[in-house]
């Protein structure tokens, strides 16, 4: 069984986030606090409590180097977290955003970090030594639409971002005094890298693989997309499921995307030898559908046949069998972030959801998937 | 789910009231599987707001095409739904004057347990009998599935049966039948 621990530590979770050595969780509850649970023993205890938004969190990234915590919020701000002695003291980042603050990733280098907006921007946020603050720049080039997620290519320059507007779009962050030259990749702050144009409705969670070849991103009418060679020339792919849309992904290597989303139980997607990804299968017990279907399953089936919906399928009782399935999550997973890495593999991991729920994944004890990960 | 999708019609040689009746309910609850795919979502047009998109219509984007769901000319489902809200409404069968007073009453039941989840919004679309109002906070509240349970006209009929008196019973039993 791939779930290590569930932790019910609210009735819903926004989002969360780890400590470097995995020690303590930073959570919102659905409201304007940031929890922060340690492991004590075996149990999780509250031991902080961060107020200074007032509404709610939308993004938590804790960084792993640094040990500070950037939080953005639908109070159009965000705020760098320094644990002092036992006090998280928070330092205000002025984001000049009119807008909510939908989401927020620290770069790699932690040097950086990128705020996507109800405003249609992204912002990037740096630290200047002189005045002791942090500054935002914002991108110049809109979306259309709110910005749902962001994500850091490992070079720590390049940030991919999708939108409502349904895009995914690549902008430089590069700036002078703050990123080292690279003659070999020039760009300038701002400027748009690729546009990438393939869903038809709203697009989220994006993330780059290890290596930052590939990008992973999902849209809201059921669909993922894999874009290889990230630039003038993208070779995109896109995987149509017959479930419900998912809300965010993870590289747990180059060639294996975890989803997770409305269907309250992980996705797995690996690609070939060749290249061209495809869903493998969920990660949990899956039962068989009920036939005992309340609506009596003559008419169902009689009528999902007439109309040939593949989406209805062959289990019509399509509420049935996300209910019947033994799922972990009760509700909408809305976030899935890494716990360990063996080079460029993540075994293990966890997510959140509106369930309230932590869930623990480890890997170890799938066979048939560590084998399409060593791929 | 971008298109129009009609359940009626295509049993014919069976009682035509039972056999478009389930087809008609299997097809609610699967669009309203996929349409409570909600999110919290703030307004865009509007600073620190946080309202329903289906009602607001601030931005186009964030709606989805609604879907029409037919059981016959008199009886329809609308579902509409946007990035953090979705509206359901009804039109039910009123053939005479009997069946309108039982249709209202059956209505005015509906609209208790629908305050109850405080799902219901308090003006029908235009139209329609009765409309609910669902966000992304009722899903964040309840688990889905007992949301669709309570949208469940087949159940929310068993009880009003109970309810009503006995010189109508008759009548309305007959009535009351067809949804059975």
């Amino acid at each position: 069984m791939a779930v290590t621990a569930v932790h019910q530590l609210a009735q819903c979770i926004t989002c969360h986030a780890w400590s470097a050595d995995r020690s303590m969780v930073a959570l919102c509850p659905n409201n304007s606090e940031v929890h922060i649970y340690r492991l004590v023993e075996d149990k999780w205890e509250k031991v902080h409590v961060l107020q200074k938004h007032d509404q709610i969190i939308s993004g938590i990234d804790w960084g792993a180097r640094s040990n500070k915590i950037v939080t953005a919020s639908h109070d159009r701000n965000s705020y760098v977290w320094n644990l002092e002695r036992s006090e998280w003291v928070p330092t205000l980042v002025i984001l000049r955003l009119n807008r909510a603050a939908l989401c927020v990733q620290w770069s790699p280098k932690e040097n950086k970090f990128a705020v996507g907006s109800g405003a249609k921007t992204v912002c990037i946020c740096y630290y200047e030594q002189e005045n002791n603050w942090w500054v935002s720049k914002l991108i110049r080039k809109r979306h259309d639409s709110s910005v749902t997620s962001v994500s850091w290519h490992p070079d720590n320059i390049l940030v991919a971002s999708t939108s409502t507007d349904g895009k995914c779009r690549i902008f430089s962050t590069f700036i002078k005094g703050v990123d080292a030259r690279d003659p070999k990749k020039e760009s300038r702050f701002g400027e748009l890298i690729v546009q990438l144009d393939l869903s038809s409705s709203w697009t989220f969670g994006v993330k780059w693989s290890p290596s930052g070849n590939t990008l992973a991103y999902v849209g809201h009418n059921s669909v993922i997309y894999f874009v290889d060679d990230v630039g003038p020339s993208p070779l995109a792919q896109n995987v149509v499921f017959r479930d419900l849309p998912l809300r965010d992904v993870l590289f747990v290597s180059e060639k294996m995307v975890i989803g997770v989303g409305y269907d309250c139980i992980p996705m797995v997607f690996a690609a070939d030898e060749r290249g061209i990804w495809s869903f493998i299968r969920y990660l949990g017990e899956r039962k068989a559908v009920s036939s005992g279907s309340r609506y009596g399953s003559q008419f169902s089936e009689a009528f999902g046949k007439f109309y040939g919906q593949a989406k209805l399928g062959v289990s019509n009782d399509a509420v049935e069998t996300s209910r019947t399935r033994g799922v972990v999550h009760e509700n909408c997973i809305n976030s899935i972030i890494p716990l360990s890495r063996q080079g460029t593999q993540i075994r293990r991991f966890s997510t959140s959801g509106l369930d309230g729920k932590i869930v623990m994944w480890d890997l170890e004890t799938e066979q048939d998937l560590l084998e399409l990960l060593v791929h | 789910m971008s298109s129009t999708r009609r359940g009626n019609h295509h049993h014919h040689h069976q009682s035509p009231m039972a056999s478009t009746l389930r087809p008609y309910l299997t097809c609610i609850r699967n669009t309203l599987d996929a349409a409570m795919c909600l999110q919290n979502f703030p307004c865009q047009e509007v600073e620190r707001h946080n309202k329903p998109e289906v009602e607001l219509k601030s931005s186009p984007e964030l709606l989805l095409n609604p879907v029409l769901i037919c059981r016959n000319e008199a009886e329809k489902c609308l579902i509409e739904t946007s990035i953090n809200s979705l509206r359901i409404s009804l039109k039910v069968k009123q053939a005479d004057e009997l069946e309108n007073i039982l249709t209202k009453k059956f209505l005015r039941f509906l609209s208790m347990r629908a305050e109850a989840f405080q799902v219901l919004r308090r003006k029908p679309v235009q139209g329609y009998d009765i409309s609910f109002l669902i966000t992304n906070y009722h899903c964040e509240e309840m688990q889905k599935h007992k949301l669709i349970d309570f949208i469940d006209i087949d159940k929310e009929i068993s009880e009003l049966k109970m309810s009503v008196n006995t010189r109508g019973r008759l009548v309305a039993t007959e009535f009351l039948k067809q949804f059975i």
